[in-house]
Order: C-alpha cells, then structure tokens, then sequence
C-alpha cells in the first residue's frame, strides 16, 4: 500500500528543491543573453566601458551559475532517490531530453563559461564574443531540453504504454521536441528570465545612479537592460497568453482552476475574476469581482467558444474512471496469464488506465479488486474530485504571477523612456522603483513555477500516472531527514549568493581597468570614422 | 578566393537560416519566434547603448543621464 504521507514529503521535497532552484535560474538564462548584447556593443564600438561592463556583470553571472548549478544538480537524482516509479514508468521518455541537456547543453555552457570568464587575455574579441554568444545558447538550450522534459509531463506526446515492459516507450523523438506545451512553455520561461536579468542589472545600475558612482558605466547597463526589459516584458505577456490558449486546449482542469471556473463558461458575457476567494470544499467562490466579456476572448480567442467548468469537467472524468478501472485490472490479469483476452480487454480502455490508477487511492485498501458495487459511486466522486488541483492556490498564483507582470511592463517603460531622454538622474523615484523591484521578477517565476506544476496534479504525466503512485517507497523519517537537510543546506547556498551579490554590487566595476579604447571591429572600423575614433573616448 | 569563400560561407549560413526558418516555421512555430525575438531583443538593446553615445559625452562627470 502506498504511504500518502511518505508522497507528500516526496512532493514537498521537490517543490521545496525546485524553488530554491529557480531563484538562480531566470538570472542565468537572462543575464547571459544581455551579457552577449553588451559585449556586441563592444565589439562594434570597441569602447573599454563595454568591456568593464560584460566583465563586471559577468562576474555576477558567475557567481549565480554555480549556485545554479550546486542546487541542480540534486534535482536529477530526485527522480531516481523519491520518484523511482515515476523514473520506472517514464524514464526511457523523460531520460532522453535530460541526457541530451546534460550532455549537450549544459557541457557546452558549462565549457564555455570558463573562457567567458578568464579567456578576455587570450582570445580575439569576435572569438571571445562567440564564446559568450555559446554561453547563452548553452544557458537555454539547457533550460529547452528540460522544459521538453516538463513538457511531456503536462502533455504526453511521443510514447505509449506498453503492457509488455509496464512503462511508457518512445515513439517518436521528434513530436517530444515539437510538443505544442513544450514549445509555449520554453519561450515563456526563458524570456521570463530575461525580464528577471533585465531588472537585476537595471536595479543595481539605479542603485549607482542614486549614488552618484560609476554613472557613465550605470547609465550604459541602465539603457541596455531597460529595452532589453521593456521587449522581454512585452514578450513574455504574449507568450503566457499562448501557453493559456494552449492549456485551454490540452489541460482543461488547469485553465479551470486557474480561472476559478465552476461551472461551464456561457459566451461572450462571462466575466474574467479579478479578485475571488475560491473555496475548493465547497466548490464555490465565497465572493468574487469580475470584468465582463472578457474571459472568453482571453483564454478562447472566440466569442463563442464556450470554457469547460470543474464541476462539468468532474462528471466528464466519471465514465474515464470507470472504464480506467477496468483497464487496470485487466492489466494485473495480462501480467499474470499474459493471455490474449486479457491484452483485448486492456487495449479496450488503455486510453483511461491513468483514471483507473488514480482511482485506487480511494479504493478499499488501495485495491481496485477490492472495489464493489456499492463501492464503486463513492469511488468514482471521490476520484473525480481529486482530478482538479487546487484552485485557490492556481488561481492566486496565476494570478500574483500576471499582476507582476504588468508591473514590469510600467516600470520597464518609464525606465526605458527617461533613459532615452537621458532624464534619469532627474527622475530618482524610477531608480528607487527600478532598485526595489530586483527580486520581483524572480518571484513572478515562481508563482509561474506554481501555476505549471501545481496545475498539473493530481498527475505527474497529466492523464497516465498519478502522483500517488509515482514515488518512492521510502520511510517518513528518512524523507524528514532529507528534506530539513536539504532546507538548510540550499539555505547556506541562497545565502552565499545574497552575500557574494550584495559584496561585488558594492564594490562595484573595476572602471578604468582597460582605459584604451579598442579599435571597433563592426561597421565601424578603426580605418573609418567611426565611435572608436570619437575625441570624447 | 578569399571573397570567394566568404561568399560561399554566407551563402550557407543563408541556406541554413532558411532551412531553420521552414522546419522552424511549421512544426515549431514558438521555438521560431525565440530565436527571431531573442535576436531583436539583442538588436535593440545594443543599439539603446549605441544611441546613448550618440547623445552625451561620456565620463563620470559633465554630462546628465
């Protein structure tokens, strides 16, 4: 029998190494690209400023890539330590992607980021501007490859059950890499990390503007990382709007919940919830203020399309379940007799088997044999219920996560417009804003983090493996022990972070460490006129 | 020859950019759009900074940003 509180420690386990994870992470895929614009300003202008630039917030950078890397690491024996089912089950699938990003992109980040940091002496700039360039594409190839991973867990494409081995086999490589949620999710959330860096090297720029430090340097990052910003603000608005159309059509119990919808959407009227306060007992919003003809057009890009509701979406699971069920048992009577009848009899309902596990959680004893007639409605409710997340916790996540983002859109646009009238210094309430809204976009990506996973229960590949069933037969007092240490040890590492950040923020660029100007390689020749010929260089 | 071969190495960057393009195009339209987007991003904070030495004088002290 299943230990459900051994899964929840599971569960908190990964949600607690997931997140401290990916506090590091936006910054990394994020700073890296703006890393290589900056260094393409040099290249072109051969300005030294542009290389105290790429150099200082390089340093930074690397600092937070191997924090990034130290917290990691761990996550991909997860899988195997607490979630060995689940690696059983999916892990010729889900493999795949996180070998290749291990040995693709993460060798290629991780190689290049040492000649990033210490080859400015022994490489040519356009060969040094490539090696930075390859740190970038490293940084998100890294994070494609495991969204891909992430992608077949929210829309499985790709594999098919085989009753043979037990698990999930691959059938095609090419349709995991261009799964539609895959694809959607990866731009989201690497251009949410632009936004995050865009933010931090804008914050910590304003903080040298209010103080009157290298502001030459600081106006230079402020103007880079304000566009930067204001395009990847704009971008990721957009791109969250085609994940929602996308979970509208592949995950109707995620877009439910995260709209708080009971009941079945009745086009164009339906109001989109500003503000509510779901109550998931009672199915129902205690109170809720709404924005009318605005929720069908959003989520549906129609004014017709209806958006199923959870109580609907429930009764829809009902006939899955039963027949999941079925399925099931017919698969425990193929492993034991492997005869023909008994494949048919699976092959009939294979498609709902993921309905038929979930539903031995509330079957007598965890034995859906032990199921009768008498049994089977009250079975059925309680595994229908359980097929909606939790829609308060969907629906403020997604919530807090949308409202951040339309902060950084207002504060990336006055950021960008004041410094394109060179007007900053005169503005200094949009460099404290800029200063204080540092570890906000970071936030954002977490409650993003939240919406995607939290969204996705009660499965950990949506509609064939229930979480229940999905982890490791550990005791509670080993995951206990795991667990603090691992909230103490990526404690030390948060805190590490904050003080090396805090320290080399402080002491700032080594401004004047390479005062000759360069002759500029891009258009912009030393042998025509050009920036690096300017008297005011 | 040196000409020669640029133009040879341009043109396969050219084939390859629009190879990516087409399979890019129809089958992973959002993995197109980040790669296009992430150029423009780029592009345009560059040539922020670019601009930004076009306005003012450069230095710690004498010019206003």
């Amino acid at each position: 029998m299943t230990n459900l509180t051994v899964v929840e420690l599971s569960r908190l386990q990964f949600a607690l190494t997931a997140l401290y994870h990916f506090l590091f992470v936006p910054l990394t895929l994020g700073l890296s690209v703006i890393l290589a614009a900056i260094e393409t300003v040099y290249v072109i202008t051969g300005k030294p400023i542009y290389k105290d630039m790429t150099q200082f917030w390089g340093k930074l950078f690397g600092i937070n890539f191997a924090l990034g890397v130290a917290t990691g690491l761990t996550m991909e024996f997860e899988f195997g330590t607490n979630w060995s089912m689940y690696s059983h089950f999916v892990g010729d699938v889900f493999g795949t992607p996180l070998a290749i990003e291990g040995l693709m992109a993460f060798f290629l980040e991780s190689t290049f980021v040492g000649l990033m940091i210490f080859g400015w002496d022994r490489l040519s700039r356009p060969a040094h501007l490539a090696v930075t360039y390859l740190v970038a594409l490293g940084s998100n190839l890294s994070a494609l490859w495991i969204l891909i991973a992430n992608g077949f867990m929210q829309y499985p494409v790709g594999a098919r059950f085989d009753p043979d081995t037990m698990r999930m086999q691959f059938t095609s490589l090419y349709d995991l890499i261009f799964s539609e949620d895959a694809q959607a999710k990866f731009v989201h959330t690497s251009i949410a990390g632009f936004v995050s860096a865009a933010m931090f090297v804008m914050g910590i720029s304003a903080y040298y503007l209010l103080n009157k430090r290298h502001r030459a340097f600081a106006a230079r990052s402020f103007r880079i990382a304000a566009l930067f910003g204001l395009i990847s603000t704009l971008a990721v608005i957009t791109l969250g709007d085609a994940l929602g159309r996308s979970d509208y059509l592949l995950q109707q119990t995620k877009i439910a919940a995260i709209e708080g919808l009971w009941h079945t959407t009745k086009p164009p009227y339906e109001p989109w919830k500003l503000v509510a306060l779901p109550d998931d007992a009672t199915q129902s919003d205690v109170f809720s203020i709404g924005l009318p003809y605005v929720l069908t057009p959003l989520v549906t890009h129609s004014f017709t399309e209806p958006i199923p509701g959870i109580i609907e979406l429930e009764q829809e699971a009902r006939p899955k379940i039963v027949n999941g069920i079925q399925a099931v048992l017919a698969l425990h009577d193929y492993a034991r007799t492997r005869s023909p009848e008994a494949l048919a009899a699976f092959r009939k309902n294979e498609d709902d088997m993921g309905y038929g596990l979930l539903a031995q959680r509330y079957a007598p004893g965890q034995d859906l044999a032990a199921i009768t007639k008498a049994d089977l409605p009250g079975v059925v409710d309680r595994t229908a219920r359980a097929t909606i997340p939790n829609v308060f916790v969907e629906f403020w996540s997604f919530r807090i996560m949308m409202a951040l983002g339309f902060a950084f859109l207002a504060v990336f646009a006055f950021a960008a417009y004041f410094s394109l009238r060179n007007r900053l210094e005169r503005q200094p309430w949009i460099l404290w804003l800029a200063m204080l809204f540092i570890p906000l976009p970071v936030l954002a990506s977490e409650f993003g983090w939240i919406v995607a996973e939290n969204g996705r229960q009660p499965w950990t590949v949506f509609g064939w493996l229930p979480t229940f069933q999905s982890a490791s037969t550990h005791s509670v007092g080993y995951l206990l022990f795991s667990l603090i240490g691992f909230a103490l040890i990526y404690t030390c590492f948060i805190a590490a972070e904050l003080y090396l950040m805090f320290k080399y923020a402080r002491i700032g660029p080594a401004t004047g460490a390479s005062e000759t100007p360069q002759p500029a390689a891009g258009p912009h020749s030393a042998d025509t006129s050009g920036y690096a010929e300017k008297p005011w260089q | 020859m040196e000409t020669f071969i640029k133009f040879v190495a341009l043109a396969l960057i050219l084939a390859l950019a629009l190879f990516i393009a087409v399979v890019a195009g129809d089958d992973g339209p959002w993995y197109f759009a980040w790669l296009v987007g992430t150029t423009m991003i780029v592009l345009i904070a560059a040539a922020g900074a670019v601009l930004l030495e076009t306005q003012s004088p450069s230095g710690e002290t004498g010019s206003e940003f």
